[in-house]
């Protein structure tokens, strides 16, 4: 039972990290129509910067602050350097962020050296406690309750704001936001600022829990992400948080029972999402 | 066969390869030799990959699993059996068989999803080959690879370079007939506008699986002799760097064009050699693959034709330009003799 329970927890924690990385991949494909590749380069990026100054300052909370921040800034760059001259040409963004996303990972090596950097949990979120006879690790605990609670704001923003109604008319239909008046470029930059921040964030929160960082990490991530958004749906914010839980419980217990086919087990979930549902399970709704 | 028929650029290429025969007897360093050879299979791989993107717009971040596949069956067959030539004859039968039927598989599963899923798809397909190349130790030797033995032949450096020369001539000669095919043509027509493609009656995903079917069996082919090249295989022919090397190749060198990819595949393959060895220099050099991602960027903003696309887009305008000169005197005929019907219809 207690085993059942936490791998159950550990699944719904990577479940989050990989949340918040679909997310804003779902959120800027079902915005402005790009299948940003460079995604897990903003991932990684979030992790070393945060981690750098949680190093340096001592404090989490200033590593997670610097994550985002970073994230911002280089959502921004991205956005204006890369997407912005190949807009409408899928097979040139298609290709060109995945240039990108090369460069920001070798670029990490250039700036943080190449080897790993070993990250440990700050100390209010170390050990662990008991409910019953079921352990909670504190730390994967804070990161399903730090998801949970971006899933819930980013709900709320999206469904009671006016900015949040600009991005849901722009998911369905973007030539007409634009006729209504509205600057549609000025929402795509900052849906793809916020969606590289949650990127970062999840970069930040994913370097204690797996207790390494490296460079290569942010493709591997984010082909979890991408099997997420597909399963999820394009585009779907909801679908994505479902997708994400499910992707991630069923690697926690593969990882457990049978670690060889941890990944085989999701792709074999998108490939039959892919074959009874190409749209996902999820459809994307204004 | 009627010589008259034959283009005037198959004979430029058949000089071009003649010439390559002779090029072994003047660069006899045996690195130097390697560099070619390696500067062929990747051009081998770089035009399978321009079938899928250049002329039939399919973006594929998997290919590499092809490569892999042939590279690795190679290996397992000459490791299980004796080093003879009939084993490796064997090996390229298996590579090429194991190729197209997973690329039947892939394309049929994938391909008629929009061009996004099929990236994300080739690429965590691509990424499970990796894992599964590690993770069955007992078939690959894991991360470490394996070593072995090669017949006589092939292990001369001489024989090895007419063999990937050979290779690269009669496959370029190959998909160049099959790039001017109907077939051919259809494939452009998807890459063009594929929806108008399909109401014309053509079943696309049909047309594009055989593509990838093509490509799949190509890229292995490729795979087969770069392992024999290094006698060595490892999981590195899985890797996405191998896929990003193929796709600058291509996109550098000139999507839609065959020559383009094998020019691409050069000129990668000399900076490479020639970028590593200035890391002495400057540490930044070791760093290569940043200047390979900028280098990318900047040719897939500013010239998404690459250089033989640019080239020939130039030369093909002022081409068309001169038969429009020569157009406009058979126009002027034309009105004319509208003229001259309008008259006979007045006087009529």
């Amino acid at each position: 039972m207690d085993l059942i329970s936490t791998l159950v927890i550990n699944g719904l924690a990577t479940g989050m990290l990989i949340f918040l990385l679909a997310a804003g991949l779902t959120l800027i494909f079902g915005l402005m129509s790009v299948l940003n590749f460079a995604h897990g380069g903003l991932f990684i990026w979030g992790a070393y910067t945060g981690v750098w100054s949680y190093q340096l300052s001592g404090s989490f909370i200033i590593g997670i602050i610097v994550a985002i921040v970073t994230g911002l800034l280089l959502g921004l760059i991205t956005e204006k350097l890369i997407i912005r001259p190949v807009y409408g040409n899928h097979i040139q963004q298609i290709l060109i962020t995945l240039g990108f996303m090369l460069v920001l990972q070798e670029f990490i090596k250039v700036v943080f050296g190449p080897n790993q950097i070993a990250v440990s949990p700050p100390a209010f979120l170390q050990g662990s406690f008991y409910v019953g006879d079921v352990i909670f690790i504190k730390y994967r605990l804070f990161i399903i309750i730090l998801g949970l609670l971006v899933y819930f704001v980013s709900m709320f923003i999206l469904k009671r704001t006016r900015i949040g109604l600009i991005v849901r008319a722009g998911v369905m239909n973007k030539e007409m936001v634009q006729s209504l008046g509205i600057n549609i470029r000025l929402v795509f930059m900052l849906v793809f600022m916020v969606g590289a921040a949650l990127a970062a964030l999840s970069g930040m929160l994913h370097a204690p829990y797996s207790g390494v960082i490296y460079a290569e990490m942010g493709l591997e991530f984010s082909i979890l992400a991408f099997i997420v958004v597909v399963i999820g749906g394009m585009g779907s914010f909801s679908g994505s948080l479902f997708a994400a839980i499910l992707v991630g419980i069923a690697q926690a217990f593969m990882a457990y029972y049978v670690p060889a086919l941890s990944l085989a087990v999701n792709m074999l979930l998108m490939t039959v999402v892919l074959i009874f549902r190409p749209q996902g399970l999820f459809k994307a709704k204004g | 066969m009627n010589l008259a028929k034959v283009e005037k650029s198959t004979w430029i290429y058949l000089a071009i390869s003649l010439l390559l025969v002779i090029v072994p007897f003047i660069v006899t360093g045996r690195s130097m030799q390697f560099i070619i050879i390696q500067f062929f299979i990747f051009a081998i791989f770089a035009m399978s990959y321009d079938i899928l993107l250049g002329y039939t717009g399919i973006i594929s971040f998997g290919h590499v699993m092809f490569f892999g596949i042939g590279a690795y069956s190679t290996a397992i067959v000459m490791n299980r059996f004796d080093s003879t030539i009939l084993s490796f004859i064997l090996a390229i039968i298996i590579a090429i068989i194991l190729a197209a039927i997973v690329s039947l598989i892939v394309g049929m599963l994938t391909l008629r999803l929009k061009s996004h899923f099929y990236a994300m798809l080739t690429l965590a397909l691509a990424g499970l080959f990796l894992v599964g190349a590690e993770k069955w130790r007992s078939l690959t030797g894991g991360n470490d690879g394996f070593t072995f033995s090669l017949p006589e032949i092939l292990r001369d450096s001489q024989s090895l370079y007419m063999l990937c020369l050979l290779s690269l001539v009669l496959i370029f000669f190959g998909l160049r007939r099959l790039t001017k095919s109907p077939f051919g043509r259809v494939l452009m027509a998807i890459r063009e506008n594929e929806k108008r493609t399909e109401s014309l009656g053509y079943k696309i995903v049909h047309y594009k699986v055989i593509a990838s079917v093509v490509a799949g069996v190509v890229a292995s082919f490729a795979g087969v002799l770069y392992s024999i090249s290094l006698r060595f295989v490892n999981t590195s022919v899985f890797a996405t760097d191998m896929t990003i090397d193929v796709l600058l190749m291509t996109i550098i060198g000139g999507v839609g064009t065959l020559i383009g990819p094998i020019i691409g595949a050069g000129l990668v393959e000399f900076a490479h050699h020639w970028l590593s060895s200035l890391a002495d220099v400057h540490w930044i050099f070791e760093r290569w693959i940043i200047l390979y991602g900028i280098v990318y960027i900047l040719v897939v903003i500013f010239f998404p034709l690459g250089i033989v696309g640019t080239i020939q887009k130039k030369f093909f305008n002022r081409q068309n330009y001169q038969k429009k000169k020569q157009q406009n005197p058979r126009r002027k005929l034309d009105e004319g003799r509208k003229e001259d019907e309008d008259e006979l219809y007045r006087n009529g």
